[in-house]
């Protein structure tokens, strides 16, 4: 089974004592790539961007997440996905690299609860315990390439490209209601 | 599932976050219309196929996206190194010593 | 109460009574028993019949390495499961079980025929008997085999269960909680580590659940299980009983399967029945304990003759007496506590036999104290009664010579073979192993994994030495993980330590030829098939497993493969070290398929990726296939329509008037930055330099071997971006190809790569009135052939969204490509369809989209290549970039093998003779006279009925293809031959007139 996913109408996937999956509102998302000395684009973005993968920076309303060594993902409300772009083409010509909108490419689920980071576990090889609060990585989710933000010991953010995510949902759903069990036996 | 050592992202992860990428240090020569058919035979087709330490590729496919390199015994499928794209090939010999 | 249910004794609640059937018949066990306590509760041994002889049997043991008492286990619809060991699955209020291999019953099975023709089934007869004549196996020796084979019977519903995995990563994981894991566990308890502790049995404690007798610190053994199990749950040890490590592997990751609801009356809701756990450990300490190995002697398999150390766990652990008058063979010290616990619950032990002539002195008096006869140097040579044991016949051994047989009348037969470390999962790790003259087995000796095998299963004997070792063994552990510590001391009162020597089949005076010895219960091997597969020249041990199928059964060799190894090593003259060990292969114990599967079965069993238009084509009726992981909608019938008929309608709706089709699977690659350009003159055939923005071009990839890997158009939506379509199947191997070349080739170029696959819902419009429907939509370009000619695209706005259009046709008729952001893909769609209803707007499938583009000879990589047909092939020179200095595949196609142009399959496109359509993967040959086998030439790579050209078109690979139009080629069928002539692959507008927008049309 997949759960049908409109990214345009976000849903509660699961909701138990254990943990709470919901699909959130779509946000704007940048694809930034470069290499060499970032200051133009940091000067451009208003904030410096992070170098070591895995962590992020935050300037108001825009933060980006570093995922590979040339790579960075830029999440802002969606009205101000154009000034971004406009600013970074300002510095295009300082340090030429790529901006790729991808905003539309995927939806992002929030996973809170006690059990949380139990759930990530049903679906993730890598052990949880190496994200730390703040962290961001792009893994693996059962089969499902995504980028997962830790936001708290107890909340995540997961990022699944808009075909898998009924499938990986439905995962997480089915997650959701184990675990309840498994706390429910625990007394 | 085998650990692999991230040179890119400084973590050492599952295997599952890994795609293979066939041997290492085979290098594209710069004009391959220049090269004989020996030659091009040589870059395309021959391989190693060592019972024992390999250089190989792997892309660390699911996290950073990157290629990079690693010394491998084919037989115990323990890894003795990664590095990353473009460094020089690490000697056998700081990792098995006098075996090598 | 039970008839062999002792009070005082045992671990389970007799207040609590729990019926359940065996075969039908209702029996009462307690809370806390397994099927096969429960069932010797009642004086029932008989538990089912062996495999190949149907011979009863009964338990052997009382745990996981059982290999007789296999039951079916029945819980309502679809929740049968075969196989199940009747000495590990519990008991619940309303459990059905049944025998298995018996027909029409239990107690009297037909079967039982292949006992008594018992000479035809010895080793190796699956390769003698059904050799010959040929023409016997296709209608007896198979479907005789087949009908016999197998073990238990396969359930035939659906199983209704769930089942779940998870992930673990921890420092220590001590697999087994008997003295040795418990005491690891203290050890390493406490320290800021996380620690794991997993048992199968429902019950943690190991051996100590079968030894009340001890004392341990001064406590007695069960108070103290309880207060340390208590006490390490306090200290944060993550306890996981009914839970089997199954697998060790590399890396110190372990496979586990969790039992969650198999011992459960009510099944709770959303619980998975099984969990893989995929542990990944630090630091592994194996403290599985030891096997008990049977004697081997004629009759050894007789339903009452169990291991004796079995037998007290029954007594000890479930409060069951196996028997009232038992009988004792045994070559290890052991056995003789055993008989003492019977002794001493009321049993009337009738004889402990033991094959050593020397004795330990206390043993001897413990058994006089007792008043039990004791029979010292004596061999068994055979056991008698027809569903049970009631005898067991005894001979006196002197200095090689069997004396006179002695019966010794009894109702059960403990025997003791001695014990040998459990190592299966030391060996899953590549660990070596040692052999140990004195004990006669295999020990653990080096891995290369980090673990460390603690207590009796690396051949220590008595808790005390077991416990102590297990604390030893923690704190290398710890100190690996730089947290040592001292090891905790143990003390043990009332500690049974022993030892024994190890026996091949026991002396007898009868012939060894006709003695039933069994080694391998399950698969009823015996010493003599054994010695045979030796006679018949088998000399390496991994042949003689093969031959005689010991050790195969699904126990895996627990309780043969030291017996086994032990007679085929004196049957070789050599020894054992020398013979080798079999193989120990994962799972250690039978595994659900279910529990590998985990969350994935059903229509959950992979990701089945969709379009954001692909609930319209669901609610509009579309019939669906799988491209790579996309489903994507096939054909759209109409009415009761076949798919011929689907597809000849959409076809022609298409050609006529306006097609519509979701094209959004196809992948798409941004590539941007200042050698975007240069990039791609690397990577494609075709030259890119020269490509103005707002243009697009059929782009074609081949590997460096010059070989089609894929194709796709290809626009500049400014100089230093380009928006690459790839084909569906294609788009995450060539992006990754892309990176390959960009980061370790080209690492210079200022160029990035970015999928946008799934960024853009892409709707292609086709059929001469596209422009005409699109036009009043577009907002940013007027749809002209003078102002957007085919081939261009353009940044615009559509319906609104914001949108890159191109101008494409995979048709032969004027073609759009509108991709918007993806979430707005059905909106357009269905804003598109509402305006398209005055022109007949009709969807379209892959199957329609495959005949339109065949009709213009358009290629499907995948489909028309195979991964060895190269550009000239197709005839697609046009598509390469000759000035270039260098692209991938430019200087493959320079091999002197792909040069041979004459020699080479080309792609052309056939029509037959009688108008009949060709079947794809037909073989072709030139001369359908020549003598079998034919040369073949090559074959047909697409073939269709077409409603447009009004007859059936194909497309073949055929040598020489391109220099022989109009020759006649021949596709030789099972039932006839066809004849079909060669034309070039364009059948429909080859001057391309269709695809140009007439004044007026937009």
């Amino acid at each position: 089974m997949s759960i049908s996913i409109s990214p345009l109408n976000p849903t509660v996937i699961g909701d138990t004592a254990a943990v709470r999956v919901a699909q959130m509102a779509p946000v704007g998302r940048l694809s930034l790539r470069a290499r060499g000395d970032l200051a133009a684009l940091n000067g451009a973005l208003g904030l410096t961007l992070p170098t070591k993968i895995g962590t992020r920076a935050t300037a108001g309303d825009l933060s980006a997440a570093c995922l590979g060594p040339d790579e960075w993902v830029l999440t802002m409300p969606e009205g101000d996905v154009a000034g971004v772009e406009a600013a970074l083409a300002g510095a295009y010509d300082a340090l030429p690299h790529s901006v790729t909108n991808i905003s539309a490419r995927e939806v992002t689920f929030e996973i809170t609860g006690p059990m949380a980071e139990t759930l990530m576990t049903i679906g993730c090889p890598r052990d949880m315990a190496s994200m730390g609060e703040g962290a961001v990585r792009r893994t693996l989710f059962d089969t499902a390439t995504v980028v997962l933000w830790r936001d708290g010991a107890d909340a995540f953010r997961m990022d699944v490209w808009n075909s898998f995510a009924g499938f990986v949902a439905q995962t997480l759903e089915t997650g959701c209601r184990e675990l309840a069990a498994d706390m429910a036996r625990a007394g | 599932m085998l650990l692999i050592h991230c040179p890119y992202c400084e973590e050492t992860l599952p295997e599952a976050e890994f795609a293979y990428a066939g041997q290492a240090h085979v290098i594209r020569p710069e004009n391959p219309s220049g090269e004989t058919d020996e030659q091009w035979e040589e870059f395309l087709f021959i391989r190693e196929n060592p019972k024992g330490p390999h250089y190989e590729r792997w892309r660390h496919i699911h996290g950073c996206g990157r290629f990079f390199n690693a010394l491998r015994d084919t037989v115990s499928d323990r890894f003795y190194t990664t590095y990353k794209a473009g460094e020089p090939r690490p000697d056998l010999s700081d990792f098995l010593g006098d075996d090598a | 109460m039970s008839t062999y249910r002792v009070t005082g004794k045992g671990r389970v609640d007799t207040s609590r009574a729990v019926n359940f059937t065996f075969d039908g018949k209702t029996y009462t066990g307690a809370a806390g028993d397994t099927v096969a306590s429960a069932l010797l509760a009642n004086g029932v041994h008989l538990m089912g019949r062996s495999f190949k002889y149907h011979r009863p049997r009964g338990a052997i043991a009382a745990g996981s390495e059982e290999p007789n008492a296999l039951i079916g286990t029945r819980r309502g619809a679809g929740r049968f499961e075969p196989n199940t060991r009747a000495t590990v699955q519990e008991i619940w209020p309303g459990l059905e079980t049944t025998s298995q291999n018996k027909f029409p019953s239990l107690k009297w099975d037909v079967g039982a025929v292949n006992d008594a023709a018992y000479m035809l089934f010895s080793a190796g007869f699956y390769y003698k008997t059904f050799m010959w004549p040929k023409s016997f196996w296709d209608k007896v020796y198979e479907p005789f085999i087949r009908a016999a084979a197998g073990l238990g019977v396969s359930p035939t519903e659906n199983d209704p269960d769930t089942y779940a995995s998870r992930y673990l990563h921890c420092d220590i994981l001590i697999v087994g909680a008997g003295p040795a894991g418990l005491a690891a566990a203290r050890t390493a308890a406490g320290k800021g580590l996380s620690v794991v502790v997993v048992d199968e049995n429902a019950e943690m404690g190991g051996s100590i659940l079968s030894e009340p007798q001890a004392t341990i610190n001064g406590t007695p053994a069960w108070d103290w299980l309880k207060s340390e199990l208590a006490d390490l749950k306090a200290a944060g040890v993550k306890l996981m009983t009914r839970t089997t490590a199954i697998g060790y592997y590399h890396e110190n990751m372990i496979g586990m399967v969790e039992k969650l609801t198999d011992h459960l009356t009510d099944l709770p809701k959303d619980t998975p029945r099984e969990r893989m756990w995929r542990v990944r450990a630090k630091q592994v300490v194996l403290a599985q304990g030891a096997l008990e190995k049977p004697l081997v002697f004629h009759g050894n398999d007789r339903p009452g003759v169990m291991l004796a150390g079995s037998a007290q766990t029954y007594l000890n652990r479930y409060g069951v007496l196996v028997g009232k008058r038992p009988a004792v063979i045994t070559s290890h010290d052991s056995a003789w506590f055993s008989a003492f616990d019977m002794q001493d619950a009321g049993a009337k032990v009738q004889a402990i036999v033991d094959t050593r002539h020397n004795v330990r002195d206390d043993l001897l008096a413990m058994a006089r104290e007792r008043g039990i006869t004791v029979k010292t140097g004596h061999t068994a040579t055979a056991t008698a009664g027809r569903l049970r044991v009631s005898k067991l016949r005894v001979n006196p051994v002197n200095s090689g010579t069997v004396g006179a047989g002695e019966w010794i009348g009894c109702d059960c037969v403990l025997m003791s073979g001695g014990w040998t470390p459990s190592l299966h999962l030391f060996s899953h790790t590549k660990g070596k192993l040692t052999w140990d003259e004195d004990m006669t087995t295999f020990l653990p000796d080096e891995t290369p994994e980090d673990c460390v095998i603690a207590g009796a299963g690396r051949g220590l004997w008595g808790i005390e030495a077991v416990l102590n070792d297990g604390a030893t063994r923690a704190t290398e552990v710890l100190e690996a993980l730089s947290a040592a510590t001292d090891a905790p001391t143990f003390t043990v009162g009332e500690d049974r330590t022993g030892s024994g020597i190890t026996m091949r089949e026991l002396p007898t005076d009868r012939s060894p030829g006709k003695a039933k010895a069994f080694v391998d219960y399950q698969n009823d091997v015996t010493a003599k098939d054994l010695r045979l597969a030796v006679r018949e020249g088998m000399r390496s041990i991994e042949h003689v497993k093969r031959y005689t199928t010991n050790g195969m059964a699904t126990d895996q060799g627990k309780m043969s493969n030291i017996n086994g190894l032990n007679i085929a090593s004196d049957a070789l003259g050599k020894r054992q070290p020398e013979v080798g060990l079999t193989t120990f292969r994962p799972p250690y114990t039978p595994t659900t398929f279910g529990a590998f599967a985990g969350y994935h079965r059903g229509d959950h069993f992979e990701v089945t990726r969709k379009t954001q238009i692909d609930p319209w084509a669901e609610a509009n009726g579309a019939v669906f296939e799988p491209v790579g992981q996309w489903r994507r909608a096939w054909y759209f019938p109409k009415g009761g329509e076949t798919m011929d008929q689907a597809v000849s309608r959409e076809c022609a709706a298409t050609r006529n008037s306006v097609g519509i089709f979701d094209a959004s699977t196809l992948g798409k690659i941004e590539v941007v930055g200042p050698d975007a350009v240069e990039f791609m003159n690397r990577m494609y055939t075709n030259p890119w330099t020269k490509l103005a923005p707002g243009r697009c071009r059929y782009g074609l990839l081949l590997g460096d071997d010059g070989f089609i890997r894929d194709d796709g158009v290809i626009g500049r939506l400014s100089q230093d971006r380009f928006h690459v379509t790839t084909t569906t199947g294609g788009a995450a191997r060539v992006l990754n190809m892309m990176e390959d070349y960009l980061q370790t080739e080209w690492p210079d170029l200022n160029v990035w790569l970015t999928s946008t696959t799934e960024q853009w819902s892409t709707i292609a419009l086709n059929g001469p009135n596209a422009a005409k429907l699109l036009a009043p939509f577009v907002e940013g370009v007027e749809l002209t052939e003078a102002t957007f000619p085919h081939m261009s695209c353009v940044e615009c706005t559509v319906a609104g969204f914001p949108a890159r259009l191109f101008r494409v046709s995979f048709t032969g008729e004027i073609g759009f490509e509108v991709n918007v952001p993806a979430p707005h893909g059905r909106a357009l769609w269905e804003k598109l369809w509402e305006a398209g209803q005055q022109y007949g707007i009709t969807a379209y499938g892959t199957e329609t989209m495959h005949v339109l583009r065949a009709e213009k000879g358009y290629i499907i990589v995948g489909q028309d290549t195979d991964g060895t047909v190269t550009p000239y092939d197709c005839d697609m020179g046009w598509a390469i970039g000759k000035a270039k200095p260098d692209f991938v595949g430019k200087r493959g196609l320079a091999r002197p093998d792909l040069m041979d142009h004459s020699n080479r399959k080309h792609l052309v496109g056939l029509l037959t003779d009688d108008n009949s359509k060709l079947e794809e993967g037909a073989q072709i040959v030139f001369d359908p006279n020549q003598p079998l086998p034919m040369t073949m030439v090559g074959h047909v790579t697409s073939s269709y009925d077409t409603g447009t050209m009004g007859r059936p078109i194909a497309l073949a690979l055929v040598k020489g293809g391109l220099e022989k139009m109009g020759d006649t080629v021949y596709i030789p069928m099972p039932d006839r031959t066809i004849s079909a002539k060669i034309t070039g692959t364009v059948f429909l507008d080859p001057e391309n007139s269709r695809l140009k927008i007439k004044e007026g049309d937009a």
